[in-house]
């Protein structure tokens, strides 16, 4: 698979507009998945699709933490305790900088901690320079996605 | 193994006699003749009592005392002092330059022994006492078959003939086990037994008791005593002794606490008479009885002695030369010490006026001279008693009233740490509710605020065309207020959580921080150009985090507070200021009126305008946090136009009251 999927995972839907938006403003144009809390990520990510195969994984995952339901540290403990899912890059892009939330992110796996800036100017810059890492410099290990 | 005795004494009788009784006791004796002798021995040994005659052919006893007290190595000596009651001055004298006990002869050498094993053991506490066992019986053949079994069978045994003597020897010897006949002359076996466990040092010791075989109820008077154990005396020694060892292993699990002096020790009398046959007559009568006798031959001379040898009962004439009986009374028993010790007066004999007199002034007894010898035995003895009572009963009283506080200051700790651990609860529990308010705020309130400045600057690009230049210019105050709330929600965050926070110190180099701190400030604004002045060894013990916020805020400032001068300059350093170092940042900006600086460093407070200078007004209130939570104080010197400084303290060690977390 050539096209490298984005899932965004974020329960707010302004600030899924706005991450859309900052993608876009980016030129980022790889296509985006959105799961609106930690089931809908989880479904994605070990459910089936409806040709009863397992979908393509994504390249990038930015995951909030602050979710109804399933939060987001719960979907990341669970990607890096399977086999499947446990090398893909997650980028934990949330509203908390605390200790705590920090702590827990890193000691759980994330690739990345990014606090989301309120000015959009520097949101945008902070996405776009996320996007053209992960996707464009960063080289993935081999064989994710299968 | 305790340390030998000395006894010296010029009189062979005296020295042989002790020595076999220390020995029969346990105690390993050297006994000389001389001063000289005593002396080669002292300068060869060490010795756990000195038994001291004090007329000695070549020497003084009480220089010998003197020798012995000025020795380091025989500091550890106790000295017993034996003498013939001549001069009250040589008793004084002798207890005054540290005698530990002062025994007048013609004395009772079972009360000699005693008080031995009393002070030997008082160097010596674990002196092996504890496997003695105290055998009464007044039949020599059987006694010493008995006690040829004990001793066979690995006990030590010490021996009395009489019920009074075996007690005698109980309150020092402080058997491991007691095994007493129950037919004794003077006070029998089960009384023998009732008055041990009457005493509180030694009520726990097991006991024995050997009856005749014709006896019917001698079990029942046996159990009555308060007997551990009985055994008829017709059995073989080999039976008696396999009862012994039955009892001990029944006893053995409870050997109850070391308890204070036994009260059944031989007990010291004073007599106090001016003519010298009577003081004879009474000190005979009394000593016969086997206390021990103190003389005296004036009121003067008794208060004298009583100021450094208490005794246990006082005889007193009424009439002597000088103050006289009856104002010695009244003296003595206006020492707090002494009210206890009871007092028998003897006066002329049918003088009601005498009886009332001396009652008056605070006697316990009256007798008339002329009384037979017995009948002032019978007073002294009752006067012991009720002295031994009483004392018994203070005791009881002092040990309940002991337990009775120990339980009150059981029962204080406990509620004190209940509420100690509720408050501390009650703390945790509020620092939680802190800790996810101060959380629901970092989120929460930080979430709408990006969308109002997102969707500002969405509207700005995509509808840019639709709206006046007024309305971007709107669009454009909409996003600054979001911008400038964020920095106040993480500022105020900052302040929570510095409250919060544990101050962890360090060493910590003040001035790299500042200096580093100020080439961020310089990156920031390329555009300024500040003079940064760092003194060298600033250094604190500090939590590292919490000082670079300090800077941040106090560099930050002076950043901000020079932005209009020419020649922007700021300084770091330290002064001394009462004593302690302050260290300071000042510089040459915008400065503040002296009459608002107590505004300085309160949250929200600010002495410029928003439009002059921008800010939130809680760095400060921010930085004076730190510096509590440091122990440290912190204050500000400015002028309008003329710059301002701020000086702050950090204390080493344990910081002041704002050490502990609060809100």
């Amino acid at each position: 698979m050539d096209e490298k999927i984005i899932l965004l995972v974020e329960d707010n839907p302004k600030d899924e507009a706005l991450t859309l938006r900052a993608l876009k403003k980016g030129n980022i144009l790889n296509e985006v998945i959105v799961a609106h809390d930690g089931a809908e990520a989880l479904d994605y990510l070990f459910g089936r699709g409806e040709d009863g195969n397992l979908r393509a994984l994504p390249q990038l995952i930015l995951l909030d933490l602050k979710m109804p339901k399933v939060d987001g540290l719960e979907v990341l403990a669970k990607m890096r305790s399977n086999e499947r899912t446990r090398l893909l890059p997650v980028v934990i892009l949330t509203t908390s900088a605390e200790d705590r939330d920090r702590l827990d992110g890193y000691r759980l796996g994330a690739n990345s901690y990014v606090r989301k800036p309120v000015d959009f100017v520097q949101f945008t810059e902070a996405v776009t320079q996320l996007g053209l890492y992960w996707l464009v410099l960063n080289i993935p290990p081999p064989n994710t996605g299968r | 193994m305790s340390l030998p005795i000395l006894v010296v004494d010029d009189s062979l009788t005296v020295r042989m006699g002790l020595a076999e009784m220390l020995e029969a006791a346990g105690l390993s004796v050297t006994a000389c003749a001389t001063g000289a002798e005593a002396r080669a021995a002292l300068a060869d040994g060490q010795f756990s009592l000195a038994i001291l005659d004090v007329l000695l052919p070549d020497a003084d006893g009480i220089e010998l005392l003197k020798e012995i007290r000025g020795t380091a190595s025989a500091a550890e000596t106790a000295v017993m002092l034996l003498s013939t009651e001549a001069e009250v001055r040589d008793r004084v004298r002798g207890l005054r330059t540290g005698a530990d006990e002062y025994i007048g002869k013609p004395y009772d050498p079972n009360h000699v022994v005693a008080r031995a094993l009393e002070l030997a053991g008082r160097l010596a506490p674990s002196a092996p006492t504890t496997e003695t066992v105290l055998l009464i019986d007044d039949s020599a053949t059987f006694r010493e078959a008995l006690k040829a079994t004990l001793e066979e069978a690995g006990y030590h045994v010490a021996a009395a003939a009489s019920g009074e003597e075996g007690l005698g020897l109980a309150a020092f010897v402080r058997p491991a086990a007691v095994v007493v006949d129950g037919v004794l002359p003077g006070i029998d076996g089960p009384t023998v037994i009732r008055r041990i466990r009457f005493d509180a040092a030694l009520r726990r010791v097991p006991c024995l008791l050997l009856t005749a075989s014709e006896e019917e109820d001698a079990e029942l008077r046996a159990l009555e005593a308060g007997a551990d154990a009985f055994v008829r005396k017709d059995h073989d020694t080999a039976v008696i002794l396999a009862k012994f060892k039955a009892m001990l292993r029944s006893a053995g699990a409870q050997a109850g606490g070391e308890i204070a002096q036994s009260l059944l020790g031989p007990k010291k009398i004073l007599a106090v008479e001016g003519s010298e046959s009577h003081l004879e007559r009474t000190a005979a009568a009394v000593r016969a009885c086997g206390y021990d006798v103190a003389l005296a031959r004036s009121g003067e001379e008794a208060l004298e002695l009583l100021a450094v040898q208490p005794v246990d009962c006082i005889l007193l004439d009424a009439r002597m030369p000088g103050i006289g009986g009856l104002e010695t009374c009244r003296r003595l028993k206006d020492i707090p010490v002494m009210r206890e010790t009871p007092v028998i007066m003897l006066g002329d004999a049918g003088d009601a006026d005498s009886l009332l007199e001396a009652l008056g002034a605070g006697a316990d007894d009256f007798i008339s001279k002329a009384s037979e010898v017995e009948v002032l035995q019978a007073r002294v003895a009752a006067q012991l008693r009720r002295k031994l009572f009483e004392e018994e009963s203070r005791l009881h009283r002092a040990q309940q009233l002991q337990r009775e506080l120990e339980a009150a200051e059981t029962r204080a700790a406990k509620e004190i740490a209940e509420v100690r651990a509720a408050l501390v609860e009650e703390l945790e529990m509020k620092n939680k509710e802190l800790d996810s308010f101060a959380y629901s705020v970092a989120h929460d309130l930080r979430a709408p605020l990006r969308s109002i400045d997102g969707f500002s600057q969405a509207l700005l690009e995509d509808y840019t065309e639709k709206l006046d230049d007024q309305g971007r210019q709107y669009l454009g105050y909409v996003r600054e207020s979001a911008q400038q709330m964020a920095e106040l929600i993480d500022n105020l965050l900052s302040l929570s959580r510095i409250t919060r926070s544990e101050v962890q110190r360090e060493s910590i180099d003040l001035g790299a921080l500042a200096r580093k701190i100020g080439s961020r400030l310089e990156q920031r604004d390329p555009d300024r150009k500040v003079a940064l002045v760092v003194a060298d060894g600033l250094t604190a013990q500090a939590d590292g985090h919490l000082m670079t916020i300090v800077f941040e805020n106090l560099l930050g400032n002076a950043w901000k507070f020079t932005r209009d001068r020419a020649e922007a300059r700021v300084e770091v350093g330290a002064a001394t200021s009462e004593g302690q170092t302050a260290f300071f940042v000042r510089d040459n900006g915008a400065g503040f009126d002296m009459a608002y600086s107590s505004k300085l460093f309160g949250v929200f407070q600010r002495l410029h305008s928003a439009k002059e200078f921008e800010g939130t007004g809680i760095g400060l209130a921010t930085v004076q946090r730190v510096i509590r939570r440091h122990g440290g104080r912190i204050w500000a010197e400015g002028e309008v136009d003329r710059g301002a400084a701020f000086f702050f303290t950090l204390p080493n060690g344990a910081g002041g009251p704002g050490a502990l977390a609060h809100g």
